[in-house]
């Protein structure tokens, strides 16, 4: 097909004086493959607009180049007239004469209006179309782990109607660390069994206990996972899956310069303690808490820290010490927990260095100075409760590499990207809540369980999801297989193929692909073409600047 | 019944329910009181040095296109909600729309109307570079027009009769089914504390001005005298964990620690320090991040309690040394204050149109075990005008009330 440019050029209701539009309509009727320019006050007003679809009818023109403003509002209203005439919405070229050109400069800029119009104009001389097509979805959902997230997880989209599996080798999870939430009436165990209740009596939610997930194939909307169920093994297909693999505690001895033992206590053993009082032989008289040893990131500790600790005050009435350093206090109600807490006679001391513990009869001392108090304090306790490292459940390094998704510093899914919170990953169809993120709090879990699972929703609730048709594409005769593109694909959309009994090629799958382009950039037999990126299209732009006006 | 909801507030939890809500199939009405929508983070600026430090201001930009192109998002910006009738499933809500005098369909931004104008500053402006609706706006306080003189220069001069001093206000019925409320947050008033001098001392700023200075600016000079700052303090909770405001504001550690980084790297010269009362260094790579800045700035336990200018520019700040437990005065020529989120002075009208309860604090109420329901049926929060928010908690949190809105709409289908 040749090739017939029309530009249109706006002057911004005349407002751009350092332009001048005669010359840059003279010339720019000169550029290759250009049939038509028209100058106009208002291109993104209707009237403007009316304008320039009756004269695309008229000389026949088949690539649109439009000088005017930068707004990417108006990318989308030029191609949908576009579209509107039976052409297609890519055969569309920005020259951005307004912000970039005559706004930044003082005095005359004719000449680079010119060059910006030229580089759009020879750009759309290599445009190809791009085709729109829907391509059908699973609505079902699997969601790993049965914990508190997991189980709020398949609740929450059950109640949008999606059917969910949910995979766990018992369900329960961590929430039974906590003796109780303060003010809040159901104990964590009540809590547990009613989601437990709510789970089975959902028609909407299979429940596969001692399963796990072994393989992850596919592509958002159409995943194959393998799930492994003792020696048994089956393949199913699903739209979208929710990791909720949750977190690990453990004392670290090195912290504390002293192993756990019937002194040194975890949370959890301290809420056994609490619910069966028999276990001590005489009222602890006085009960210490450790903070910020292990970690500078979490929030967890800190909740159950409080919440234990004022059960301790409510329960046995022993005096309660808190040594922390900086007390994370920026979640829903922390504050105030806090505050109840010293107003019940929890003591909080503050250390920059951390304290020193060693034993002593049958007790444990723990020596810290104390910044407000500006002198070494010693307190001999009966009991230590030693603060928790939050670690990444075991397998998290496995299921990472498997599902091609990076980790943090601290070995938790998911690399900070602000762009993808609150539980989206890198992949698109993954989704990761709960604690296997890292850091949590009751508040801002729930919050992104409800974030993500209306995310789901939204991606295959219709059924469909409609995709821009191998805008990025590998051409298979010149791919030489060597899957350096499949390594570096951060969004896991690119797979390879099996074309005949001899070959395989990459192939990238729409729907997963983001248009990020470092496919196109790396390969080395220039085999993936990224329309509107394109080498010819770049280069032919290059070409346009500075070659006489 | 049509499936359509209400979204109160334009900020950035606001546009991220009526996003998902939209795209999940639903018809939105987006309620903004302001000319644009974007709420307070549009205003924000990009905090990054060499490196992004992840401050989100970039998502809400990138909303503000979205949420402005949706086919099924309506944006009533100008406007307020005067009265809610009816229940869920069923709400019947009356919307004010203040008069706008220039046509945001006609508008196409070239500028002349501000050009021309004769006031100073002028009574023509363009809400910030993003605005959404793109459009100007009249500055009703200063137009001579519309003190009643004659002027009528914009009017003329603009290119694309895209101004009517004519206009009119109008009271509109809106059906929806339910409601988001995401009318956000006010910024603590410093000058509440008067003895850290706030407007009182030009050197003094809080964390808001520091946004827009560098949202307009790039970089940061000295009220007083427009040099470069050699020493800078920012002080924290200032109107966060005090008596009146038992809550942690959650962004304002964040916001300090990538300010500082910022000035830091803009000009490694100048000292900063930053006193606080709990370092907030949770979340996501914020620990690593506290290490970075722990290597180039200073942090001070103890928050200052008066603000002296000694000589012109230079403050003497009163602080306890807790180290060395006695009380220290030093000097800076800048004092930043970190301040705090505090509830909106006019939730109260909301919360009795809506019959939703207020809170202690006075942002609204949740249900216990879920922070986006009210005591009303159908009616959800976003956002910061239920408690202290940063940006990507407000997106969660504003996606989560979508949610909870989505699953009435599938019953009431």
């Amino acid at each position: 097909m040749q090739v017939r440019i029309g530009i249109f050029i706006c002057d911004c209701g005349k407002s751009l004086s350092n332009i001048d539009f005669t010359k840059v309509r003279e010339r720019a009727e000169k550029f290759q493959d250009v049939v038509y320019v028209d100058l106009s006050s208002s291109l993104c007003l209707e009237e403007g607009q009316k304008n320039m679809l009756s004269a695309i009818r008229e000389p026949d023109i088949n690539r649109v180049v439009i000088a005017g403003c930068s707004s990417e509002l108006k990318e989308n209203v030029f191609g949908k007239a576009l579209e509107e005439l039976g052409l297609n919405y890519n055969f569309l070229s920005l020259a951005n004469i307004r912000e970039q050109c005559s706004w930044t400069h003082e005095g005359d800029v004719t000449d680079k209006a010119l060059e910006l119009i030229r580089m759009a104009a020879n750009k759309a001389r290599f445009l190809q179309p791009v085709e729109k097509n829907y391509i059908p979805v699973n609505k079902e959902v699997l969601v790993v782990g049965g914990g508190f997230s997991g189980m709020k997880s398949a609740l929450e989209l059950s109640g949008l109607g999606l059917r969910t599996t949910l995979l766990e080798a018992v369900l329960g999870g961590k929430l039974g660390e906590f003796e109780s939430f303060y003010g809040i009436e159901a104990t964590p165990e009540e809590m547990l069994s009613s989601m437990r209740k709510a789970v089975a009596g959902d028609e909407n939610i299979k429940v596969l206990t001692s399963a796990e997930v072994t393989k992850v194939e596919g592509q958002a909307g159409d995943f194959t996972v393998s799930i492994g169920r003792g020696e048994e093994k089956v393949c199913q297909s699903f739209g979208a899956i929710i990791f909720a693999t949750g977190y690990m505690t453990e004392i670290l001895p090195q912290d504390f310069q002293l192993k756990p033992d019937v002194n040194i206590i975890s949370q959890r053993k301290l809420v056994e303690m609490l619910q069966a009082p028999g276990e001590f032989e005489r009222r602890p008289r006085t009960i210490g808490f450790v903070l910020d040893v292990s970690n500078e990131n979490s929030r967890l500790p800190v909740l159950s820290t409080l919440n234990n600790a004022l059960a301790v005050k409510k329960r046995l009435g022993s005096e309660v010490y808190v040594f922390c350093k900086s007390l994370k206090v920026d979640s829903e109600g922390v504050e105030k927990l806090y505050r109840e807490a010293r107003e019940r006679g929890v003591v909080f001391l503050k250390f920059e260095e951390r304290p020193r513990i060693s034993k002593e009869d049958g007790r444990v001392r723990v020596e810290a100075r104390d910044l407000l108090l500006g002198e070494e304090v010693t307190l001999l306790c009966d009991f230590l409760v030693a603060e928790e490292k939050v670690l990444p459940p075991e397998g998290t390094e496995a299921l990472s590499s498997m599902l091609n998704i990076g980790t943090d510093s601290g070995g938790f899914y998911q690399d900070e990207n602000v762009h993808l919170y609150p539980v989206a990953s890198e992949r698109k169809g993954i989704f990761f809540v709960g604690g296997c993120k890292g850091d949590s709090d009751f508040t801002r879990i729930s919050m992104d369980i409800s974030s993500a699972a209306m995310s789901i929703y939204k991606l295959l609730c219709p059924g469909k999801v409609m995709v821009e048709v191998e805008k990025v594409k590998v051409e298979s005769e010149r791919c030489r297989a060597c899957l350096t593109c499949v390594r570096v694909c951060p969004h896991g959309a690119i797979q390879m193929v099996r074309v005949d009994t001899e070959k395989e090629v990459a192939k990238i799958y729409d729907l997963a692909c983001d248009g990020c382009g470092i496919c196109a950039a790396i390969c080395p037999a220039k085999a993936i073409r990224f329309e509107g990126y394109a080498d010819e299209q770049i280069l032919a732009e290059v070409e346009a600047i500075g070659e006489s006006l | 019944m049509e499936r359509s909801s209400l979204v109160i507030g334009g900020g950035v939890a606001g546009m991220a329910a009526a996003l998902m809500l939209a795209d999940g199939g639903c018809q939105v009405y987006l309620v903004e009181r302001e000319p644009s929508i974007g709420g307070w983070a549009a205003s924000f600026c990009c905090k990054a040095t060499e490196v992004c430090t992840k401050c989100s201001v970039c998502l809400v930009h990138q909303k503000l296109n979205e949420v402005a192109s949706h086919p099924r998002i309506s944006i009533l910006t100008n406007s307020t909600v005067t009265g809610i009738t009816g229940k869920i499933g069923n709400f019947r809500a009356e919307v004010f729309q203040k008069r706008r005098y220039v046509s945001p369909e006609r508008c196409i931004t070239c500028g002349v109307c501000a050009e021309v104008c004769p006031t100073e500053p002028k009574a023509m402006y363009l809400p910030f570079p993003e605005a959404s609706p793109y459009s100007y706006v009249v500055d009703e306080t200063r137009c001579l027009r519309l003190k009643g003189e004659s002027c009528n220069l914009c009017q003329e001069r603009c290119p694309t009769n895209a101004i009517d001093f004519r206009g009119r206000s109008k009271r509109q019925e809106l059906s929806v089914s339910t409601i988001i409320v995401a009318t956000g947050f006010e910024v603590f008033d410093a000058r509440e504390i008067g003895s850290l001098g706030y407007r009182r001392y030009p050197n003094v700023l809080t964390g808001l001005d520091l946004e827009r200075i560098f949202n307009r600016e790039g970089s940061l000079k000295l009220p007083s005298n427009e040099k470069e700052p050699q020493k800078i303090a920012f002080i924290q909770c200032v109107g966060s964990r005090d008596e009146n405001h038992c809550y942690c504001s959650q962004a304002c550690c964040k916001y300090a620690m990538r300010f500082a980084r910022l000035i830091k790297y803009q000009n490694p010269n100048t000292e900063v320090s930053i006193f606080y009362i709990d370092l907030q260094t949770a979340g996501k790579g914020f620990a690593e991040f506290y290490e970075e800045c722990k290597e180039s700035i200073r942090f001070i336990r103890g928050v200052p309690v008066e603000i002296l200018e000694v000589h012109s520019g230079e403050l003497e700040v009163k602080f306890e040394n807790i180290l060395e437990g006695k009380v220290n005065r030093e000097t800076f020529d800048l004092v930043v204050l970190s301040v705090g989120m505090v509830p909106r002075k006019d939730s109260w009208d909301l919360a009795r149109i809506l019959g939703i309860n207020l809170g202690e604090y006075g942002f609204f109420s949740i249900q216990p075990l879920d922070s986006t329901e009210t005591n009303v049926e159908g009616v959800f929060l976003a956002g910061t005008c239920q408690g202290a928010k940063d940006i990507p908690d407000s997106i969660a949190h504003g996606m989560a009330a979508a949610k909870r809105a989505t699953e009435v709409l599938a019953r009431c289908k």
